[in-house]
């Protein structure tokens, strides 16, 4: 079976187990609004797949020409929403386009993966010679975290903690596949961990207290707190098999917030247990396996950046959102990919993966 | 190189997240679904009737009654100030009222808040009537206690009361919660875990603002089991008449001398149960601030000096150790000197033998029997008639009483003892305490002939009978001879014509007993009357006590107008 399919049907996969876990948690809502909301996701789903095929058939060399309008877009587009967005769950996150909420920081994730990879890519007349390790410290470390620092400061202002971390997770993973000196990480690193302390001051009230929280989640058990325990009950009680399909109390009561958005996993453990969480994170992991063997095997070093700063990307996001769910991670607003719901998220990561089929159809063959 | 260790870094991080999930989900799995479950499930409670008291001849003593209650499920109640206005309209109670007992008496938005009580039937009607304009509101009945005869034995009964958190703390592990009413004081609290009803209720699963989703099922709440007394309505009812006659404090204690069944507790003053259920805070108030203390059991709760009746200790001890025999005769010149201290007696009786110096209570006489017999041995056999320690009557809040002795004196209040405190321990003065109901069980010692019988008010819980449990006995330890000696000298003090209870002295039934005078300066002295009828085969013990009474002659005003209603009522 050829790649292109084997991503689109494990993708498929996790999307349909997502429908089912939003239709239980949310079929009981009094709401007649939210109760449909699994037909909503069904709709992005199609849609996503029609953007899967969209991109897997535009040749990814294209991207290289278009970043800088890419990347440029990105930025007004994340001014605009700073200026003129939606405020919605207290951040300024979406724009109202003509139907539908957009997240541009879902966007923005993309473009700084497409700018890493061409900046990385590019190789001066020298190079040739110098070996992988040519970059200095400018040119390896101060331009890329400048160029990474713009969105992700205008992403931080909204506030979304969540989305800001992982373009700088993404951010690390780039420079440490793209072969920047160890010695250079090495500084940055701890030059970072000096700075923590500073990091502190900038976080909002809210952003400190989930901090706090995930230290100790019983200091403060109905308030910020309450997310997390009330994850956590939800994930144990579901057992070695689960409470059942539709049976899951936490979430269907409405004890567990965001059950069918960022806590999706929460509502699904609780429902199918042990097992069904192996499943599903099996699921995840081939993916990722997928996606890191098409890196690995690509020769054209743009693609193969492309390819691993989106494959890292969805790892670390799935990663953290389902460390988040149970309690190793402390909250902080990211989606589980392919699982949660909302528009935005789902296209995006399908139109990733579409990016991914396509460098692994255009593998150059020598 | 670095690709495959970013590879293995990411699926190490993925297997420990695996691992993390098993722990949570299966090592610790029991522990989060309790947890998820106190999330969802919640009780609804529903409460059922408290146990009856009854009599011994199953008059009912205390029972319960329907009260027409009116409650408010919050969670229904989209309108609340239309709510509570209509209410109000309704039930012609003021706002105010209503909501401050809806926010006092407020659990969770499923469970019903009751906000007005025991409605008349008019009310009743009304709300019913209103009820298709007032969705939130529900009009139903709870059991409420009633006491047909008020103040009847009301200390021995015992009232009710909302737990208090001492109580809590002590019986949370028995299923007790906040808000529970329980017994307090007398058979209410001794026997609450009997009597009280066991919750039942409805159980249910909520959302997470606790809005009812659906029901889970439903336990049926158990009466609770009736407790029957060995109390003898007539005779309670007799013995309260005849104590507070005259306006009296004190009690009349009545016991069967052949198994220690108490028949009649009366005490005076009294109180009215009710008044905790229904009575406003101020009236309660005035029951607890009250310093003629109603709520005391002075039955088995007051210990003060026994006065003469204690005599009867000296003589046993005094013959059992020898040192007198019944001939022994003393000779009374009106007092004696004891040391360096003149100890008077009440009159001159001259020559006196035991059986006069009984019927006379001649103090001089037991003087010398005091004297003769020792401290020591009359210490004893105080404790041998059950004196000093609580008799064990299944009733909380029982005094022990005091018994003195030499040793006591000299360990605690490292006094000597001297010869004119054995004179005044011999008659009763002094530091000796004892309660009525200890001193109606001394008696009863001398009415079966030797034996120390254990007192006991609950005959029956639930249908079963569990007096057998109570029955106890314990030989006295004294001769039967001697112990006859002072029984025919118990007779003589009613029928003797200078005897100190010749008042007494009826025709119809014939009575034993010594009276008793406790001086307590500077009030009033402590008034005494024990004794037990008909004489050849006692049925009764009767002990009347009346607090600063005066002299012995009024106590036995009393017995006497008790035993005469009980022959007029052929009790007998």
């Amino acid at each position: 079976m050829s790649t292109q399919y084997k991503i689109l049907l494990i993708a498929l996969a996790i999307a349909i187990i997502s429908v089912l876990t939003i239709y239980s948690t949310t079929f009981d809502r009094d709401n007649s609004l939210e109760r449909g909301i699994y037909k909503r996701q069904i709709i992005w789903i199609f849609i996503g797949m029609l953007f899967y095929f969209l991109f897997s058939n535009i040749a990814y060399r294209r991207f290289w020409d278009w970043v800088y309008p890419i990347y440029f877009a990105v930025i007004l587009l994340l001014l605009f929403v700073l200026v003129l967005g939606a405020v919605r769950m207290g951040a300024q996150r979406w724009l109202k386009l003509v139907w539908l909420n957009f997240q541009p920081s879902e966007l923005a994730k993309l473009a700084v993966i497409i700018f890493l990879a061409r900046y990385f890519s590019q190789r001066s007349l020298y190079s040739v010679w110098t070996g992988p390790n040519y970059f200095g410290i400018t040119r390896g470390l101060i331009i890329p975290f400048f160029v990474t620092a713009v969105p992700m400061l205008l992403i931080l202002k909204q506030p979304d903690l969540g989305s800001a971390l992982l373009v700088f997770f993404v951010f690390m993973c780039m420079i440490y596949l793209a072969r920047v000196s160890m010695k250079y990480l090495v500084i940055f690193v701890m030059f970072l961990l000096a700075c923590l302390p500073a990091f502190w001051h900038i976080l909002k009230d809210y952003q400190k207290d989930r901090l706090l929280v995930f230290l100790n989640p019983n200091i403060d058990p109905l308030g910020a707190g309450y997310t997390v325990i009330q994850s956590k009950i939800a994930v144990g009680s579901g057992g070695l098999f689960g409470r059942g399909w539709l049976s899951g109390t936490q979430s269907q009561l409405h004890f567990l917030p965001e059950s069918h958005t960022d806590f999706i996993f929460s509502s699904f453990t609780e429902e199918w247990g042990f097992f069904g969480a192996c499943a599903l994170l099996f699921l995840y992991v081939y993916l990722i396996k997928t996606c890191l063997d098409i890196a690995q095997k690509e020769n054209d070093r743009f693609g193969r950046l492309l390819a691993f700063g989106i494959t890292s990307f969805l790892a670390i996001q799935i990663f953290v959102n389902v460390a988040m769910t149970v309690g190793l991670a402390p909250v902080v607003g990211i989606p589980l990919p392919l699982m949660s719901y909302g528009g935005s998220s789902l296209l995006m990561t399908f139109i990733s993966l579409g990016i991914l089929a396509n460098i692994d159809k255009n593998r150059s063959v020598f | 190189m670095r690709i495959r260790f970013f590879k293995l870094v990411l699926f190490a991080l993925f297997i420990f997240l695996t691992l993390y999930i098993f722990y949570l989900e299966v090592v610790r799995g029991g522990y989060y679904r309790d947890l998820s479950k106190n999330n969802t499930i919640r009780i609804i409670p529903e409460e059922g009737a408290r146990g009856r008291i009854l009599d011994r001849n199953q008059n009912i003593l205390v029972d319960n009654y329907l009260s027409f209650d009116v409650s408010i499920i919050p969670g229904d109640m989209h309108d609340r100030d239309r709510t509570f206005k209509r209410l109000s309209e309704i039930l012609n109670v003021p706002e105010t009222t209503l909501r401050q007992r809806f926010s006092i008496n407020y659990l969770a938005p499923f469970s019903p808040v009751a906000v007005a009580e025991n409605l008349d039937r008019q009310q009743a009607i009304r709300v019913e009537m209103f009820s298709y304009d007032l969705p939130a509101v529900l009009l139903h009945t709870t059991p409420k206690r009633n006491y047909p005869y008020a103040n009847l034995a009301c200390q021995l009964l015992g009232y009710l009361g909302q737990i208090d958190y001492w109580r809590l703390t002590k019986l949370e592990d028995y299923g007790y919660k906040t808000k529970d009413i329980v017994g307090y004081g007398g058979i209410e609290e001794r026997y609450d875990y009997y009597l009280r009803a066991s919750e039942g209720g409805l159980q249910v699963e909520v959302d997470h603002r606790g809005r009812f989703k659906r029901t889970l099922g439903y336990k049926y709440p158990a009466n609770g089991k009736d407790v029957q007394l060995t109390l003898d309505l007539s005779l309670q009812k007799i013995a309260e008449d005849a104590l507070s006659e005259n306006g009296n404090k004190g009690a009349i204690v009545l016991l069967d001398p052949s198994t220690g069944e108490i028949l009649a507790m009366a005490n005076s003053p009294s109180f009215n149960p009710d008044l905790f259920i229904t009575g406003s805070p101020s009236a309660l108030q005035k029951i607890f601030n009250d310093p003629d203390s109603p709520l005391l059991n002075r039955s088995i709760g007051a210990a003060l000096q026994p006065g003469s009746i204690f005599k009867l200790v000296t003589a046993i001890s005094a013959l059992a150790t020898h040192k007198i025999s019944p001939g022994t005769t003393f000779f009374c010149p009106g007092s004696m000197r004891v040391g360096r201290r003149t100890f008077s007696c009440w009159n001159t009786h001259g020559q006196q033998n035991l059986y006069q110096a009984i019927a006379h209570s001649c103090d001089v006489y037991f003087y010398h029997t005091g004297l003769a017999a020792g401290p020591e041995a009359i210490s004893e056999f105080a404790v041998r008639f059950g004196l000093s320690k609580p008799t064990g009557i299944d009733l909380p809040q029982e005094a022990g009483g005091f018994v003195s002795s030499p040793a006591w004196r000299k360990t605690v209040r490292k006094q000597g003892w001297y010869d004119g405190d054995t004179a005044n321990f011999s008659i009763g003065q002094g530091e000796t305490l004892t309660t009525p109901l200890q001193l109606a069980r001394m008696m009863a010692v001398f009415a079966n002939g030797g034996y120390l019988v254990t007192p006991y008010v609950v005959k029956a819980i639930d249908g079963k009978d569990v007096s057998a449990n109570r029955r106890r006995f314990q030989a006295i330890g004294a001769d039967r001879e001697f112990i006859n000696v002072v029984r025919r000298g118990l007779r003589q003090v009613v029928s003797d014509e200078h005897g100190t209870a010749d008042i007494l002295n009826m025709s119809k039934v014939a009575i034993a007993g010594k009276t008793g005078t406790a001086e307590s300066p500077p009030h009033q002295p402590h008034s005494w009357f024990a004794g037990f009828f008909p004489y050849d085969s006692p049925k009764f013990v009767i002990c009347v006590f009346l607090e600063h009474g005066g002299s012995s002659h009024y106590s036995c005003q009393v017995a006497k107008k008790f035993i005469e209603k009980m022959l007029d009522e052929d009790l007998l």
